[in-house]
């Protein structure tokens, strides 16, 4: 989640996030320093001496300041189109979650190994305790293990919602009548935040998603809790 | 000064551009209208453009006409300066100058402090837009939530640090968690 002292993206906990920070990082420094040629180009122009008034072509630097950009361009072309294919990469998913996104919660089903149903709904600021986030905490969490490939299911029952969490760099349209996949990987323990992300009425700010990231062992203890309710 | 450049532009357009000074052509329409713009001031060049003006600029040095009428001390002046110019005094070749030209180089090049009006009537405008800004913002004000009260914010940051969160290079790796304080 966003705290204190974050300017830019909150740190990453999947591999795939870190390489999109990574690529942002790099397409950021190229970007800054095209910023910081022609703001001194635009500066030096307050208060060089050069004028000729007679100028007409300069074929060498047009030819210069045509190549130049499209090799840049290049230099950030290659990374984005290498994570680009790397975000769809096939692999082996260990536990499926099944989400769908109603007007305003979220569902999640476990149907795994035992039939697991819950709602998510955001706790409301007037039943907040004195830790709780506004706006970003929920009664029931999903609970993932880390260390493994997650595989959700993402739709909704009635209009268009949208299901991220920007710490993972998950950010999935929750459609009705249609299911979209996406996988990943959580590499540390914690509780992640995100936001429903498409608009979906009133509510569409106060329904946030949050998952726990746990051990195996946990995970495993949480499934049969779950499962007896 | 934009309408004034319009209007002398009109009038060039009206007035097509004769050789002028040719003798006895007082029948030309044109000719008299240049007259009368410029008085009987003596034509000596192309210009900028062709125009009978004056200007001052340093880029396009030579204008097409003289600033002063010619009066019979300018034309003696004349004569001799088509001689030695060492037998010129300071004075005359002064005055030689101030007939044809109106201000010196270092005179038109001088600063005027125009920038002065235009930043501080832009800083006016400016101060103006903020305080209609700051004005919305005080009667528009709604109280904060809750949650910002200290202790609330004490006890969230609290669990921020426990959480872990953005411990590679946000806020939790900032924490010295051994300590249990902030990383000197």
């Amino acid at each position: 989640m966003m705290t204190w002292k974050t300017l830019m993206s909150p740190d990453s906990a999947s591999p795939l996030m870190e390489q999109l920070t990574f690529l942002h990082d790099h397409a950021l420094m190229i970007l800054l320093m095209i910023t910081v040629l022609v703001g001194y180009l635009m500066a030096s122009l307050f208060v060089n001496k050069f004028n000729y008034r007679y100028l007409l072509e300069g074929q060498t630097i047009e030819m210069i300041w045509t190549i130049l950009p499209a090799v840049i361009l290049i230099f950030i072309a290659l990374p984005s189109l290498r994570l680009l294919y790397l975000l769809d990469e096939v692999n082996n998913p260990l536990v499926t979650v099944k989400t769908i996104g109603h007007q305003w919660y979220w569902s999640y089903e476990y149907t795994d190994f035992a039939n697991i149903e819950f709602d998510s709904y955001m706790i409301p600021s007037n039943e907040m305790e004195d830790y709780h986030f506004r706006l970003l905490d929920v009664d029931n969490r999903i609970a993932v293990p880390y260390n493994s490939q997650i595989r959700m299911i993402v739709t909704a029952a009635d209009v268009l919602h949208s299901w991220t969490i920007p710490t993972l760099g998950v950010k999935i349209d929750a459609t009705p009548g249609r299911l979209n996949q996406i996988s990943f990987l959580l590499n540390r323990t914690g509780i992640f935040f995100g936001q429903c992300s498409e608009i979906c009425g009133a509510n569409h700010s106060f329904m946030p998603i949050v998952m726990e990231s746990i051990s195996p062992e946990c995970f495993i203890s949480w499934i049969y809790n779950m499962s007896e309710i | 000064m934009a309408g004034r450049l319009l209007a002398l532009s009109a009038r060039s357009i009206k007035a097509r551009p004769v050789p002028l000074g040719a003798a006895g052509a007082h029948s030309n329409p044109a000719l008299d209208a240049t007259r009368a713009m410029i008085g009987n001031r003596e034509i000596v060049g192309y210009g900028m453009n062709g125009q009978p003006h004056y200007y001052d600029r340093s880029d396009i040095p030579l204008p097409a006409i003289r600033w002063k009428e010619a009066t019979a001390d300018i034309k003696c002046l004349r004569e001799k300066e088509k001689g030695d110019w060492r037998q010129l005094s300071m004075e005359e070749k002064k005055a030689l100058y101030r007939a044809s030209f109106k201000l010196t180089y270092s005179e038109f090049k001088a600063p005027t402090g125009e920038w002065k009006q235009i930043v501080g009537a832009s800083l006016m405008l400016v101060s103006v837009a903020l305080w209609f800004y700051m004005a919305v913002r005080v009667v528009t004000r709604v109280p904060l939530p809750d949650s910002f009260s200290e202790e609330k914010q004490q006890a969230q940051l609290r669990r921020i640090l426990d959480l872990h969160v953005n411990p590679i290079t946000g806020l939790s790796s900032q924490w010295d968690y051994e300590k249990d304080d902030w990383k000197k």
